[in-house]
Formats: C-alpha cells, sequence, structure tokens
C-alpha cells in the first residue's frame, strides 16, 4: 500500500509471478551486481511484506539488498524498516553498522557517517567495505583528489581488489589523467587477461592520450578485445577508427599506412555486417544503416 | 541566436538523467537546417526539435565520442538537421556546471554550427511533476561560456513540455530509452528512441 491510501497494482499480480520467482530475481541482481533499484525496491519490498516467513535464512540478505536499493530510490521509510530488522537480528554486526552508515550517507550526513566507519575500522583496521565508504562520501563531496589519494592508499595494503583498481581508473579519466587511468587498467588486463572489457576500455584510454603511439597501442588493445569476444562493437568501432587515424597520419611509412587500412577496411566490412544481422528491415534501422555506410565511406575518403 | 527547445528534446533530456541518476548524462541536441541565412535572423531563436542522448557513466573518453558524432552527422543530414548544441547532467547533485567535456564537445560542435550551446541539467531539482525548467543553458561570449536566464521563452511550449515530461517520468518511460551506450551494447536499440517519440506525440 502506498502512504496516501491509493492501492497499487501488485508485482505478483502485474508479472504472473510467485514468491519464488521474485526470491531467484533477488539472487540473480545480487549475483550480476545489478542497480536497478526501483526494480528491485518494487520486487523486494513486496517479498518482504507478504512472505518473508518463507525466505528462511536468505531473508536477511535480502534485507540488506532492499535496504541499498530502497536508499537509491530515496525510500528511506523501506531502508529504515530493513534496517532495524537487521539491527535486531544481528545486533553487533560490523557488516550493518555499515548499512547504518550507508543510510546517513543517503541523508548526506556525512560526518556521522564518516564516524561511524572510524569506530568500525577503530575495531578492526582491515575492514575494508568501512574503508570504501570513507573514500566514496569524498567522492560525493566532490573532493575527487583526496577521494583518490586515498584510494591509492588503501590499493598500497589490499593491491588485489580489483573492484578498486577499477574506481581508481574511473576516478583519473574523470580528472583527466589518461596516463595514471592506463596503469590501473594495466594492473586489471594482468590479473585478468581474458577480459575484454579491460583491454577495450584500455584501448579507449590510450586513444583518448593521443599522440600515434598511443594510438598504435590502442588498436593492438581493440584488436585483442575483438579477439576475446568478436562480438564487442566498441573494440570493432575503436579498431576501426584507430587503424583510420594510423592511416592518415603524415608521419607513417607507407607500409604501416597500407596495413592500417587493410585493418581500417576489414574492420569497416565487420560493422557492416553487425548492422545487417542486427536490423530487421525497419524504416529507423535502415536509416542507422545508411548512416554507417556513409560514415565510413567518408573517412575513406579522408584517409586516401 | 540563442536556442530554444521542443517538447520532445526536453524530455528526452531529462528521461535520460532520470534513467541513471546514479551516472553523468550526456547528449546532443539536434535543430533543422535552415534553408538560407535570412538577413534579419538575428535574435532569432534556434529551435532544437529533437536531442539523441549519448551516454551514461564515463564520458571523458574519445573514441565512441568521435563515432557518435560522425553517425549522428551523418543522420542530421539524412533529416536536414544540423547539431546545434550538448547537454550533460553531471554525476553529482550539487554539481551543474558544464566541465571540460562539456566544453571540448561543444567546442567541436562549434567548428559547425556557430551558435552551439551547452544545456547542464540541474539534477538538484530533478522531481516528479517538474513544474520549472531544470535546465541551464550557456552560450559562447568572448572565449567563455556564459549562462543565461532560463525563461518559458526557451521552450516552444513550456507547458506542453512540463505536462509530457511529467507523465513519461511519473509512467517510468525511461527505463525504455535508448542511448548511444545502450546501441552500442546491442545494435538492435534505437538511440532516435521512436518509441518515446510516439508517446511524445500522442500526448501532445
Amino acid at each position: 500500500m502506498l502512504s496516501n491510501g491509493k492501492k497499487m497494482a501488485s508485482v505478483s499480480d502485474m508479472y504472473d509471478v510467485g514468491w519464488e520467482e521474485m526470491r531467484d530475481k533477488l539472487r540473480k541482481w545480487r549475483e550480476d551486481n545489478c542497480r536497478n533499484s526501483e526494480q528491485i525496491v518494487d520486487v523486494g519490498d513486496e517479498l518482504i511484506s507478504e512472505h518473508s516467513s518463507k525466505l528462511g535464512d536468505d531473508v536477511w540478505i535480502i534485507y540488506e539488498q532492499v535496504m541499498i536499493a530502497a536508499l537509491d530510490c530515496s525510500r528511506d521509510d523501506l531502508a529504515l524498516t530493513c534496517l532495524q530488522e537487521l539491527r535486531k537480528q544481528f545486533p553487533d554486526s560490523h557488516r550493518v553498522k555499515r548499512l547504518s552508515g550507508m543510510r546517513l550517507e543517503a541523508l548526506e550526513r556525512y560526518d556521522e557517517a564518516n564516524k561511524h566507519y572510524d569506530a568500525i575500522l577503530q575495531d578492526d583496521p582491515t575492514n575494508t567495505a568501512a574503508r570504501k565508504r570513507k573514500i566514496s562520501i569524498l567522492k560525493a563531496q566532490g573532493k575527487s583528489a583526496e577521494a583518490i589519494r586515498e584510494l591509492n592508499e588503501y590499493l598500497e595494503q589490499f593491491v588485489g581488489d580489483q573492484e578498486a583498481w577499477h574506481e581508481l581508473s574511473e576516478l583519473y579519466i574523470n580528472e583527466h589523467d589518461y596516463g595514471k587511468a592506463a596503469f590501473c587498467l594495466e594492473e586489471l588486463m594482468m590479473t585478468n587477461p581474458h577480459n575484454h572489457l579491460y583491454c577495450e576500455q584500455y584501448a579507449e584510454v590510450k586513444y583518448t592520450q593521443g599522440g600515434l603511439e598511443n594510438l598504435e597501442l590502442s588498436r593492438k588493445y581493440f584488436a585483442q578485445a575483438l579477439r576475446l569476444n568478436n562480438r564487442n562493437m566498441r573494440a570493432l568501432f575503436g579498431l576501426y577508427m584507430s587503424a583510420s587515424h594510423i592511416a592518415a597520419s603524415p608521419k607513417v611509412s607507407a607500409k604501416v599506412k597500407k596495413d592500417n587500412m587493410k585493418y581500417a577496411a576489414w574492420a569497416a566490412a565487420q560493422i557492416n555486417r553487425a548492422y545487417k544481422l542486427a536490423g530487421h528491415g525497419t524504416k529507423e534501422s535502415k536509416c542507422s544503416m545508411k548512416a554507417v555506410e556513409e560514415m565510413l565511406e567518408s573517412m575513406q575518403i579522408t584517409m586516401s | 541566436m540563442p536556442i530554444q527547445l521542443t517538447s520532445q528534446a526536453y524530455c528526452k533530456m531529462v528521461l535520460h538523467a532520470a534513467k541513471y541518476p546514479h551516472c553523468a548524462v550526456n547528449g546532443l541536441l539536434v535543430a533543422e537546417k535552415m534553408k538560407e541565412k535570412k538577413k534579419d535572423s538575428h535574435g532569432e531563436p534556434v529551435l532544437c526539435v529533437d536531442c539523441v542522448p549519448l551516454f551514461h557513466g564515463t564520458l571523458a573518453l574519445a573514441p565512441m565520442l568521435e563515432v557518435a558524432l560522425t553517425l549522428i552527422d551523418t543522420w542530421c543530414k539524412e533529416n536536414n538537421y544540423v547539431i546545434a548544441g550538448y547537454y550533460q547532467a553531471n554525476e553529482r547533485t550539487k554539481d551543474p556546471r558544464p566541465n571540460q567535456v562539456a566544453e571540448k564537445v561543444a567546442a567541436r560542435i562549434s567548428e559547425n554550427f556557430s551558435d552551439a550551446a551547452i544545456v547542464m541539467v540541474d539534477n538538484s531539482r530533478l522531481t516528479m511533476s517538474c513544474f520549472e525548467p531544470i535546465v541551464h543553458i550557456y552560450d559562447h561570449h568572448e572565449n567563455k561560456w556564459k549562462s543565461r536566464e532560463v525563461t518559458f521563452d526557451c521552450f516552444e511550449d513550456w507547458s506542453e513540455a512540463q505536462k509530457i515530461t511529467s507523465a513519461l517520468l511519473e509512467g517510468r518511460s525511461y527505463e525504455n530509452l535508448i542511448d548511444f551506450d545502450n546501441h552500442l551494447d546491442d545494435l538492435r536499440n534505437d538511440w532516435t528512441n521512436p518509441v518515446i517519440n510516439k508517446s511524445v506525440l500522442d500526448l501532445c
């Protein structure tokens, strides 16, 4: 029921699902780390209010998931309900204390939130979750330089934390410090050599850095990303763009120019093919395809 | 020449920001291409009839932006449009000012369209009802981007824009909004947003 008394259609009615499917959906979203907070709130709220007794021990992790989603949607009422259930069940838990801190962050009561996290760290200096929340507060306050500094210090201690390396790469990109962002992505590529997304992001950073050497590196890494996943469109477009720019550069030898024109032509053919496969002959997709063909043609003209 | 926004352009911008509340988002504004430059066209507003949502999350990388600009430019030529502006909603609610990315893209757009504008969405005022326009408009004067006062004249029809945006936000239409990132994830996703455009038309 909404607070204004209007009765809304329940999720189970609207989508014809039972409580088990709702529970399974929530698990999948947890596992995939999705941030579809509105959906989590809709499904989770109903599951908790009407089926909590059937959930067994899963109920606690669901309370946590729904609480965080509720914070994202400014549903402090729901967040507090979940938090109170968790506090009752796990009175001295650091994990729950962190959730209390997150609620304070959502309410922009950053000083109080920091006190919560400092208390956790006093008790347990290795608590990574509390440290990351403190860094998130710096980010929320726009203190990027400090957030970067703290995150670097954190990574000196917890050098295997991939989520942290990725966060740091994003912070550097936002500050336009592409060299350091590239370093973070290199760490990630070393520990995850089969991850096509890291390769492709690294290539994008190199491309953005600019200069012939970086363009050639970017082309190589776009190509590598494609080897790892031949459906990565960003890698395909990236390969096309980087090869085209190299071929168009006055500083390259005739052989390099020829090779890159070949790579670009190959990529262009693949892009056209991908669009053909995707388009179902609708008017809009025909326009899209035409736009792609013309774009590829116009770039060929500037290269020759 | 100041820009003016149609309901479709305004509401798609706001829907894009609403779809990704935890990310920065950006996009391009397009206007109809003027047939000849009229001598007395100074001061006449440029009507931005539509917008193309581009990216969410990390906005500061070049390659996909270049692809998008080139592709959308080609699409514009097909439809007699021209890229006339750029919009952005920053990641943090308390930060409505254009940053380096915004200025760089706008400078690039200005090469083809001298009166390009930057439209910044003010996240802190984003509500379901949207009674007031929640954008800041910046024009380029003397090498700086200066904010202009936003009045109802900045819209083709503010009350229509407000009504439509509010209705689409309440109906959670933003879940179906496609940006260029979504398109790159799956080419079948159409960044011209025909479904949303139809909803806008139906509500007019």
